[in-house]
């Protein structure tokens, strides 16, 4: 369980004063697509190193490196299963592929990452209702992400009340664990009903709903320091279109292979 | 005129067998200080939801009599609309503040009633300072402790400037300090902004020093309504003695106190002191 | 008998520390209160007793046995934890079989659980609901029967996380009997709670965190009279010792510094209708 709340400490916003976090959401969103694409599209060590490296430069920017590295170890069982799988199922060029994969995954992670550790949900909620979203829908999103750490804890209680009460949850058989694990959903699922009627009740007693459009308080503006990333965020994009479209970044692959045969 | 207007309310929650509220009369005015007390189930979280409206249009059910509240009928007004005369503040703060900053939870409320951002950003300045919250504007409320929590909660609704404060056990998740806190500011804004307050609370040596009237309820009705010293006796099989009424009813016994019941320890000293002072 | 040992403990969680050097020993046939204000560690220590978490640096023994070499089930034999809300603690279809549940997990046979479940319902004046589902019960009657899922094994020490927080009078005074019995059974209590008035009615020795530290132990009658003392755990003294330093402040000198209603009877008794 700490293991999972540290991972998911990867995207949980922290407030800080810094470049990063001062962007509109919009313009962050849009280095978030751009940088999976990437990604995604890149699928050789050293380019998603290349990669990696201006990830590790943005969450420097936005001092979160910490949070970051923390998550990392979370994440290094997964990550050394993913390595494994590959590894083990792959007919040639094993090692070579499983380290691709695992940088791949490390280089997804880091870009949602920058985003959610610099935006907050309701920043978020703000951008989709300025996108023409209504606002029960941004709110819906608000709330989903603003009770994930309760959720966390809520279930943590319920772990803890039930194993004093000689509940098994770590030796035993496999059948039996799971059958013990599925005891835990009927009190979270119970607790988490009331808790959203709780929710509910508040909102509603905070006027809710009285107006359709509603002029948000924070008003979204693209500064001179958006514009800059928006066009680098583009400028890469189209580079990296252009590298793979004109068969360039196929050429560099093979390089790689035909020098480094042995991986 | 009235603030709050009940009369003769029956409730019952949908699927439920037994009435939550039978025969509820009650009438309330500016300036009042209203604790309501009485065991759990007997009906006050109701009647307390009576009052903007989340009985019966969030809760669906069996609802018969009269209900004005700020001169509006219930039955027919929704939630929002009474949000605007009357705020309420639940007991787990967790569950009602959702944003990413003390700012724009206040700023929330007024959102939802469709104010200019002008406007919005005077009144939330307005609160803040009110509230004494502006060096913590900027912070999440996740990172608040429970009393500062409330009192973000309490700045919320109060944002929307109710004439009626409507507070569900606010202070049964919080230290002793910090609910003194939190019932000292209800009762500031009482005495300044001349609100109307009704309190439910089950921390009877806190809150009773600050009841102008104490309400019992018991089994969905009113069972006692009257100024806290003279209806404590009546109600003592439902809600108990605070330690002090408990000393002044053995000291009177001897002659050791003066007559009338004590609501805080000072009363109790005070009380004391009158009659003993003759003795030495 | 010394039950719970806990030895210079520290403990972080995600980096921050919770809990800084905290030491104490529970012995058996002692009420205890751990109290201090919200986010003060004091869940946080509870959950050392039976190594739901376990001491970054320090050990807690657990009548010898050190936390870290028993498994949480066994621990949990010993000492039986309640926390604070019953919905995070109650699943069974109905409130029998909450009480089964335990029961089973701790190795009774059916027939003994049968007998045990039938006596605790009463105890707990439950047996009319056996069949109802713990969720149509009201918010005291669940607790209670968080407490009777507990109890029903014997555990030799009963730890209840803030028992009082959202209970009527009628509750409180039913948990303030309970916990009398339990002690006079030999076992050992430790209550988590801020709420001071329950506290001087119920427990004899108080323990003040505050910051992750201890930074009082000792009888409730000496440190629920502290006022500066309390202040730093936030927490406000009770309402018979202000009482009584108001009378002192003018001039009426108490023999001692009363907890309870009766105490400051008792005194002003002996000191006005025997000079008088």
């Amino acid at each position: 369980m700490t293991a999972l709340g540290s991972v998911l400490d990867i995207f949980k916003y922290r407030r800080k004063e810094t470049f990063l976090h001062s962007l509109d959401p919009r313009s962050k969103f849009l280095l978030l697509v751009v940088l999976s694409v990437a990604s995604l599209a890149l699928n050789d060590v050293f380019s998603l190193l290349l990669l990696l490296t201006i990830e590790i430069v943005l969450l420097a920017i936005s001092k979160s490196l910490n949070e970051w590295i923390r998550s990392l170890r979370g994440l290094a069982m997964l990550l050394l299963m993913i390595f494994i799988l590959n590894f083990l199922t792959l007919p040639s060029g094993r090692l070579f592929t499983s380290i691709t994969m695992v940088l791949r995954f490390v280089c997804l992670t880091s870009a949602f990452s920058i985003f959610f550790l610099t935006t907050t949900a309701d920043e978020l909620a703000n951008a989709l209702e300025v996108s023409g979203v209504p606002r029960e829908y941004s709110m819906m999103f608000t709330m989903s992400l603003r009770f994930v750490p309760s959720l966390a804890k809520d279930l943590q209680t319920v772990i803890d009340a039930l194993r004093s009460r000689g509940l098994e949850l770590e030796g035993g058989r496999i059948k039996e664990r799971i059958k013990n694990y599925t005891h835990l959903l009927v009190p979270l699922i119970v607790y988490e009903l009331r808790r959203s009627l709780m929710v509910a009740e508040a909102l509603e007693a905070r006027g809710f709903g009285a107006v359709k459009k509603v002029k948000p308080y924070v008003e979204l503006r693209l500064r001179r320091r958006d514009y800059s990333i928006i066009f680098i965020s583009l400028a890469g994009l189209f580079m990296l279109l252009w590298f793979i479209l004109s068969g360039r970044y196929a050429m560099f692959t093979s390089a790689v292979r035909y020098l480094f045969p042995e991986f | 005129m009235y603030l709050v207007d009940l009369r003769d309310i029956y409730f019952k929650y949908l699927g439920d067998e037994d009435y939550a509220l039978k025969g509820v009369t009650l009438t309330a005015r500016p300036g009042e200080f209203i604790l309501l007390a009485g065991p759990s189930g007997c009906g006050k979280s109701t009647l307390l939801r009576v009052l903007n409206g989340l009985v019966p249009h969030f809760y669906e059910g069996e609802f018969k009599g009269e209900a004005y509240v700020a001169g509006l009928d219930v039955r027919s007004t929704p939630t929002y609309a009474l949000a605007k005369h009357v705020g309420m503040v639940f007991q787990d703060p967790e569950n009602q503040l959702f944003l990413s900053s003390v700012e724009r939870e206040i700023a929330f409320s007024l959102e939802n009633l469709g104010l200019s951002r002008n406007e919005i950003k005077k009144r939330v300045n307005e609160v803040l300072e009110i509230f004494g919250l502006e060096h913590i504007r900027h912070r999440a409320p996740y990172e608040l402790s429970g009393g500062q929590q409330q009192k973000v909660a309490l700045a919320t609704v109060m944002a929307l400037e109710p004439q009626i404060l409507a507070l569900d056990e606010p202070t049964a998740n919080l230290d002793p300090l910090s609910a003194l806190e939190v019932l000292t500011l209800v009762h500031g804004l009482v005495k300044k902004k001349g609100i109307l307050a009704i309190v439910v609370e089950h921390r009877l040596e806190i809150a009773l020093r600050f009841a102008t009237r104490m309400l019992v309820m018991n089994k969905g009705h009113i069972v006692a309504d009257g100024k806290p010293e003279a209806i404590l006796p009546q109600v003592r099989h439902l809600i108990g003695y605070p330690p002090v009424v408990i000393a002044h009813l053995l000291l009177s016994r001897k002659g050791l106190a003066g007559d009338g019941i004590p609501l805080t320890p000072e009363d109790l000293a005070a009380k004391i002191i009158e009659v003993v002072k003759w003795r030495r | 008998m010394e039950a719970i040992v806990v030895d210079d403990i520290h403990f972080s969680y995600n980096g921050v520390p919770v809990l800084k050097g905290v030491s104490f020993t529970i012995k058996m046939g002692q009420v205890v209160a751990i109290m201090g204000e919200n986010g003060a560690g004091k869940t946080t220590l509870i959950k050392h007793f039976i190594g739901l978490l376990k001491p970054d640096v320090g050990r807690v023994l657990v009548f010898g046995t050190d936390t870290r070499e028993a498994s949480v089930a066994q621990l949990a034999k010993r000492v039986g934890i309640v926390f604070q809300n019953p919905d995070h603690q109650l699943f069974a279809e109905s409130v029998e079989e909450e009480i089964f549940f335990t029961l089973e997990n701790m190795g009774y046979t059916l027939s003994e659980a049968k007998a045990i479940c039938d006596t605790i319902l009463k105890t707990f004046e439950l047996d009319r609901y056996r069949n109802r589902s713990p969720y149509s019960l009201s918010i005291g009657e669940r607790k209670r029967l968080t407490i009777a899922a507990v109890l029903c094994y014997n555990p030799d020490v009963v730890v209840l996380d803030e028992p009082t927080a959202g209970q009527d009078y009628y509750n409180k005074s039913k948990l303030s009997r309970l916990i009398t019995q339990l002690k006079r059974q030999g076992r050992g209590v430790v209550v988590v709670t801020h709420d001071v008035e329950f506290a001087a009615q119920t427990v004899e020795r108080v323990i003040l965190v505050a910051n992750g530290q201890v930074i009082q132990d000792g009888p409730a009658q000496d440190i629920l009279t502290d006022a500066a003392l309390l202040q730093k755990a936030r927490l406000l003294p009770p309402q018979i010792p202000v009482a009584a330093s108001k009378l002192m402040a003018n001039g009426i000198r108490l023999s001692a510094k009363p907890l309870l209603a009766g105490g400051l009877y008792t005194m002003l008794v002996e000191m006005f209708n025997h000079s008088g």
